[in-house]
Formats: structure tokens, C-alpha cells, sequence
């Protein structure tokens, strides 16, 4: 079975579910096979549970973050879960996501792309594997473009079992100057090539879904 | 068409050239060659107005004055380069970079139809897999075809001016036959003024005629044709520059 409940649903297609919250805090409690993806959306706090033999990607895409965001993920047993978050936010926020992993046969993958174009943004990954469980796999793919604002990015794994495989990649950086040459002498007026390269960064890990939904 | 009117290059202050000259007419085609680090590519960063090099002196491009103009003015006179690294551009796909450039350079919205049609044209000239038209530019491509996406851009975007920056190099025997028969196709279809940086005959027999220029010592230090490539293919930079009492 495949299925989703949160408080506010929302729209269907083959495990495919396009969310319109109404409520800044959300619940998704998922079995079977889920895609989920959630566009602009004003959400505060997402808790994620995860029955066993469960898989959830989720697609979570908000180009002027009004707010904090916490997301708490649990899983337990043979779960798999895609998180791609991309922000992009003038002002000063928080994105914090919290994975606890309590069983075995795991697998956690949360990637963030995050464009900020004034103050701070921080985007905290804390992903805790529980001691004497087993096969658990934790990745964390995590970059920044600092657009006239800054980025703090704290990746941060917890293994108390010895049988884990876990991994993180953090980049932050600003435009790259060479980039910006090669679009400039293909003909593109240097804005237009700098508005290119942060769609192309901040969609890298969305869903043709999102990109065709999201525009520029 | 191009003219460097006696300039002296600079990268943070280092000299790179003093007083070089060189004037490119409408359809010629010119060789730069020199041993490694003598400054070949830097001289065509500074055509295509790479502000990591300064220019004390002018360079010229159809009479214009092109000294001052930023690389997106350059290219909108029609001066493009291929380099011999190209570019990685994530997120950015070559329809939508061309989409976007093509758009600006008419001003009229893009027919997609036909936009597509020339493409995949462009791409099965090229043998090139025409998925790479809405892949990411370059990335996880191979170095020969990163050379023919570049080459896909220029047929696209038609320049009358085109730098080559060793594109010869880390070509298999296939790809540089593929990638010159398409160079050469274009110079007969629009005879543009080409400037090509090789190390090599390679590419520069394919075409009939061109003029050479040899460089070292911050200057260009012998000029001829195709037979001086082969001279200096066949003793060497070193043995040629001896040989002729240059230095």
C-alpha cells in the first residue's frame, strides 16, 4: 500500500502528491512508496515519520522563505528518504532538519540548496543513527550561494553504531567569476547570466516537476 | 576586422606583451603557436575582454573600439571563443543558455520548433547524442565532446569572429576529423575570421591557406604561412628560434 496522511490533502497521481498546507505545522505519516512535493509552501515545523519498508522523496522547493522551518524525520526499519530542500530568502532564517534513525537498513539523503540574498540563513543537519543498529546509510549533500547575503551550513552526523555508512559534501561560495564569463561570451548580459546559474543551482536537486512549476 | 594597434599586456602587472601587433582581415585565417606559457591563450582572453588582463593600448574589431567593452559586448560584435577547457555550468542547460542568448541577440521570441529542429541538425553533424542538447553545459562530458557542444554553440549563434584555444588537444583521431570537417564547413558557409592556438597540423591543414605567427619573448618574433608551421613543426620552438638568430 502506498499512501500518505497528512492533515491537508492536497492532489494524486500514482503515489505522486502535490501538497497545499494550510497549517504551518505538518505531519506526513508514510507507508509504502511516496513522492511529495511542496512548492512555496508556508510551513514551520514537518515531522516525517516512516513505517518500515517505507520510501519518501521529498521535493521541497520555497524561493522567499517567510519563515523558520524544522523538519523531524523518523525511521525505523528498511526506510529510505530523499530529502531535497531549496531556499532562497532575503532575510535572516533558520532551516533545521533533525533525522533520527532508530532500526536497521536505513538509508538518509538530504541535500539543500540555499541562495541568500541579504542576511544569515543557517541550515543545520543533524542526522543521529542510533547505537547497535546496523546497514544504516546517511549522506548529506549541502551547498550554498551567498548572493549578497551570508550562509551558515552545520552538517552534522551522529553514528553511535559502528555499522554505518555516512558521508557529507558542504560547499558554500559565491557566483563563480569564470562561469560568469563563459555564459557572457556565449552573449549573455552578465545579469541574465548570474539569474541563469542561481536557477540552475537552486533547482540541481529538484524534480522536473518543481522546475517546470517553479518558473524563474 | 580585428586589430591589435600596439598594445602592451598585463596580468597583475606581470608584462606579458609589449607592443604586439596583429591585425586579422575579414575571412583570414591566423596561427598563433609558441612553447607553453608564452602567452598564447592570454592574448585571446584579452580579444574576448577577460578583465583579468589589462590592455594599454587599443584593439579594434570592425573599426570599432572594443578595448573598453565588457566580454557580453564583444560577443554581441560577434567574437566567440572555444576553449581548450570549456566550461562546467550546473543547472544550466545548452537550450536554455541558447534559448535565452538567441532571444536577446533577436529580440523576438524563440521559435522552438525550429530551434530543436536545428539543433538536433547541429548535434548529428557533429555525431554528437542529441540528449545533450537539455543536458547541463559540459557537465560529466567528455573532453571531446565538450569541444563539439562548443562547437554546437557557435553554429548556433553564428559569430564572424572565432578563437580556437587548442581545441585539437586531447582529441581522439575521430573526433579532430569531426570537429575540423565541421570548422571547415562553417568557414565555406559563413567565412568568418578565425584565430587558432595549436600546437599541432592537425587542424590548421585542413585549410588551404593561413598566416602563422610565432611567438616568445613578449613579442611576436616570426611571421609567414603554412610553411613556417611546418618548419616549426619539424625542429621544434627551440631549435627554429636558434636556428634563425631571433634571440
Amino acid at each position: 500500500m502506498n499512501k500518505i496522511l497528512v492533515s491537508d490533502i492536497i492532489e494524486l497521481c500514482n503515489n505522486e502528491y502535490v501538497i497545499n498546507v494550510k497549517s504551518n505545522d505538518v505531519i506526513f505519516n508514510v507507508e509504502g512508496n511516496v513522492k511529495v512535493y511542496l512548492i512555496d509552501e508556508l510551513i514551520n515545523n514537518l515531522d516525517i515519520n516512516l513505517k518500515d519498508n517505507s520510501k519518501l522523496d521529498v521535493y521541497f522547493c520555497n524561493k522567499n522563505v517567510n519563515n523558520n522551518v524544522v523538519i523531524n524525520i523518523k525511521q525505523n526499519n528498511n526506510s529510505e528518504i530523499n530529502l531535497n530542500l531549496s531556499i532562497i530568502s532575503n532575510a535572516k532564517r533558520e532551516i533545521i532538519v533533525n533525522n533520527n534513525i532508530y532500526g536497521n537498513n536505513n538509508k538518509s539523503m538530504i541535500s539543500s540548496r540555499i541562495i541568500s540574498n541579504k542576511e544569515l540563513i543557517k541550515n543545520i543537519i543533524n542526522v543521529y543513527v542510533e547505537k547497535d543498529t546496523i546497514d544504516n546509510i546517511a549522506l548529506e549533500d549541502l551547498k550554498g550561494i551567498t548572493n549578497g547575503g551570508l550562509i551558515q551550513i552545520e552538517p552534522n552526523i551522529t553514528c553511535l553504531s559502528n555499522e554505518v555508512s555516512a558521508n557529507h559534501l558542504t560547499t558554500i561560495g559565491n557566483f563563480s567569476k569564470e562561469a560568469i564569463n563563459y555564459l557572457m561570451s556565449k552573449g549573455l548580459k552578465e545579469l541574465e547570466a548570474k539569474k541563469l546559474i542561481l536557477q540552475g543551482f537552486i533547482y540541481s536537486n529538484q524534480s522536473d516537476y518543481i522546475k517546470n512549476m517553479g518558473g524563474d | 576586422m580585428l586589430n591589435i594597434d600596439n598594445i602592451n599586456l598585463y596580468i597583475n602587472d606581470k608584462v606579458l606583451f609589449e607592443g604586439l601587433n596583429l591585425k586579422i582581415n575579414a575571412g583570414e585565417i591566423h596561427v598563433l603557436m609558441g612553447k607553453n606559457g608564452v602567452g598564447k591563450s592570454s592574448i585571446a582572453k584579452a580579444i574576448l575582454g577577460d578583465e583579468t588582463y589589462k590592455v594599454d593600448g587599443h584593439i579594434y574589431y570592425n573599426d570599432i573600439d572594443i578595448t573598453n567593452l565588457n566580454i557580453y559586448e564583444r560577443s554581441k560584435l560577434g567574437i566567440y571563443i572555444v576553449n581548450q577547457s570549456p566550461m562546467e555550468i550546473e543547472g544550466v542547460t545548452n537550450a536554455e543558455m541558447l534559448r535565452t542568448t538567441l532571444s536577446d541577440k533577436t529580440n523576438e521570441p524563440i521559435n522552438i520548433l525550429k530551434f530543436n529542429k536545428e539543433l538536433e541538425s547541429i548535434c548529428a553533424s557533429l555525431e554528437l547524442d542529441k540528449r545533450f542538447i537539455h543536458q547541463d553545459i559540459n557537465v560529466g562530458c567528455s573532453g571531446g565532446e565538450k569541444k563539439k557542444i562548443e562547437l554546437m554553440h557557435m553554429w548556433m549563434l553564428k559569430p564572424s569572429f572565432i578563437i580556437l584555444d587548442e581545441i585539437d588537444s586531447g582529441l581522439d583521431v575521430d573526433a579532430i576529423k569531426i570537429v575540423a570537417n565541421s570548422l571547415k564547413k562553417y568557414y565555406e558557409e559563413y567565412k568568418p575570421s578565425i584565430l587558432i592556438i595549436t600546437h599541432s597540423n592537425t587542424l590548421i591543414d585542413t585549410f588551404d591557406d593561413y598566416y602563422v605567427h610565432l611567438l616568445d619573448n613578449k613579442k611576436i618574433l616570426l611571421e609567414g604561412n603554412k610553411e613556417l608551421a611546418k618548419e616549426i613543426l619539424s625542429k621544434g620552438y627551440k631549435n627554429l628560434i636558434k636556428d634563425e638568430h631571433l634571440l
